[in-house]
């Protein structure tokens, strides 16, 4: 808002004084929401990093359990029994709040299956192929824990970035310019205060004058 | 078509001779570590120069890399075992079409498992490996089949097999495949055990090769459900009769111990136990044990491979080297193109 642009009138001062009020308290707010989301990105930094290495030892383990499954049992032998499973995990994705900031929340159903109801042969399915299973299950679900903390982290990093360009609009042009043009209306007010003053003594004057 | 009376005895002399000459290509030890030296092409010139030229040549179309080479031996496998399986007559054809039985169980598992999946058939028709009784035109008639239960009754009447009732009811009701799979199993261990005359000292030998083989199939079951938690009578379920060390109450008293190191007392009476206490104190993963197992079992196979020349010891003997072969060609195969270290495919190796 240019200062120029303003009406210097007693209600657009009152206008104004309304609407710093406002603005400082929403800077206030959103200097708060910042700094909360800002401490919130930490802890769940923390939390991607360690799933950030679980999804890596994870998958290591998981590839080498199955490259070993595959050397020993043959690459068939692996297909069949990844042919004959007969469960799915199922995932859903929700939605939950951090500080008035929506974040995927993802529940999945990946109850690790028993050797039972696999699917394939509990006698012939070998050691190997069980362990490449149980690891690749295991990955899975990693996977989709670390997806969740990955998507509210970027979420977050953006809501942050947001919050921060707004703290700063505030900050450094909003109430700056609301407060010049503050000064102006009441500069002006006052101006025109004294001017008045000044007609009034005037005409005063002029009155005495025509009376004498 | 398993029993053996009122039959023939069986052209021992010339299936053995036929073996020996076969036995003659198989490859010495040194290959492998050869083998280790180098690069996946350079695997399948070296065994397609050494006797897997044809199905090298004849797949070379349709695969490549390590996939080539693992269809290309497990091909190769399959002609030898059929091809011998074809000369041999009388009870000698019966007690190896028994042994080869087990891969007619592996083709119906991949059929099964392929079509309860929804794969196409010419994707498993390339799973075979017709090494068994069953001709591939057999199987592959079984994958034209439209279901998993038009399959199952085809196999059966090929077989001679009866799957009870109360297990295909189970199927039908759940579509979970683990029950048939695991009475196929126990029904391939019962008929082969069958088809073995006792009365000869060979096939005693046999007899108790096959039965060292359940004890290592048990054990290894029980050890597996042990680490998922099944124990005791629900794990008795999986236990195949007439293991030579582990009995019922043997297999029993394993089952009931809670975990892998309280079950080791039950086991410590075993002949092997000195060959795989060190395996079992790996409570972190069963492969080590699993591996320790096989060797054992294998080596077993080598105090009786040179006994009895003209009986089935020799060809059952070329049939082991044989199936060892071509999983060590594979082992070493997928574990360079997979990049796994020289040593731990060393460790995974059997060398008898």
């Amino acid at each position: 808002m240019s200062v120029h642009e303003v009406t210097p009138t007693r209600s657009v001062l009152l206008d104004l004084k309304r609407r710093i009020k406002l603005s400082k308290s929403g800077y206030k707010i959103m200097k708060m929401k910042r700094d909360g989301l800002i401490i919130e990105f930490f802890e769940i930094m923390e939390k991607a990093k360690k799933m950030r290495e679980s999804v890596t030892s994870d998958y290591e383990l998981a590839m080498e359990k199955i490259t070993v499954a595959m050397a020993v049992e043959g690459e068939i032998a692996v297909k069949s029994a990844a042919y004959a499973l007969k469960t799915e995990p199922t995932v859903v994705v929700g939605s939950k709040s951090i500080m008035g900031m929506m974040v995927p929340k993802v529940e999945a159903d990946l109850s690790r299956s028993s050797i039972l109801t696999k699917g394939y042969g509990v006698i012939s399915t070998s050691a190997y192929i069980e362990e490449a299973s149980k690891a690749f299950e295991k990955l899975l679900e990693t996977l989709v824990r670390a997806a969740e903390i990955e998507t509210t982290m970027k979420r977050l990093l953006d809501e942050i970035e947001k919050t921060k360009r707004r703290v700063n609009a505030l900050e450094f042009k909003v109430i700056p310019e609301l407060e010049e043009a503050e000064a102006f209306v009441e500069f002006r007010l006052e101006e025109m205060e004294r001017e008045n003053t000044i007609r009034l003594k005037h005409l005063k004057r002029k009155g005495e004058a025509a009376a004498e | 078509m398993f029993g053996r009376f009122g039959k023939k005895k069986g052209n021992y002399a010339y299936t053995v001779a036929r073996v020996k000459a076969k036995k003659s290509h198989l490859f010495k030890d040194d290959a492998y570590s050869k083998m280790l030296l180098m690069s996946l092409p350079e695997i399948s010139r070296f065994i397609s120069e050494s006797g897997y030229s044809e199905e090298i040549t004849e797949l070379t179309g349709k695969f490549e890399g390590i996939d080539l080479i693992e269809h290309a031996t497990y091909r190769n496998m399959a002609g030898y075992f059929k091809g011998i399986l074809d000369v041999s007559t009388g009870e000698l054809h019966d007690m190896l079409a028994a042994v080869l039985q087990r891969w007619d169980v592996w083709n119906l598992k991949v059929i099964l498992r392929g079509k309860s999946f929804g794969i196409d058939p010419d994707s498993v028709r390339e799973d075979l490996v017709p090494a068994g009784e069953l001709a591939l035109q057999e199987l592959e008639k079984m994958i034209a089949l439209e279901t998993v239960g038009e399959v199952i009754d085809a196999y059966c009447k090929l077989t001679e097999t009866v799957i009870p009732p109360e297990i295909m009811d189970a199927y039908k009701t759940d579509g979970v495949l683990t029950d048939i799979e695991d009475f196929l199993d126990k029904e391939y261990y019962r008929r082969l055990l069958e088809s073995i005359d006792p009365s000869s000292k060979p096939t005693r030998l046999l007899q108790d090769y096959i039965r060292n083989e359940i004890d290592v199939v048990n054990l290894e079951t029980l050890l597996k459900l042990k680490v998922e938690g099944v124990v005791g009578e629900q794990a008795m379920r999986f236990v195949i009769p007439n293991g030579k060390e582990i009995d019922r109450k043997t297999a029993e008293r394993i089952a009931a111990a809670a975990t892998v190191e309280e079950a080791m007392g039950a086991m410590s009476k075993l002949s092997f136990y000195g060959d795989i206490k060190d395996a079992l104190a790996d409570t972190g993963s069963l492969t080590e044990l699993v591996s320790v197992l096989k060797k054992v079992h294998i080596s077993q196979a080598r105090t009786f491979s040179h006994l009895h020349p003209l009986s089935i010891i020799p060809i059952i003997d070329f049939m082991i080297h044989k199936e060892i072969e071509v999983n060590n060609i594979r082992t070493v195969a997928r574990g360079l193109a997979s990049g796994l270290d020289r040593d731990v495919i060393k460790d995974l190796l059997v060398v008898v």
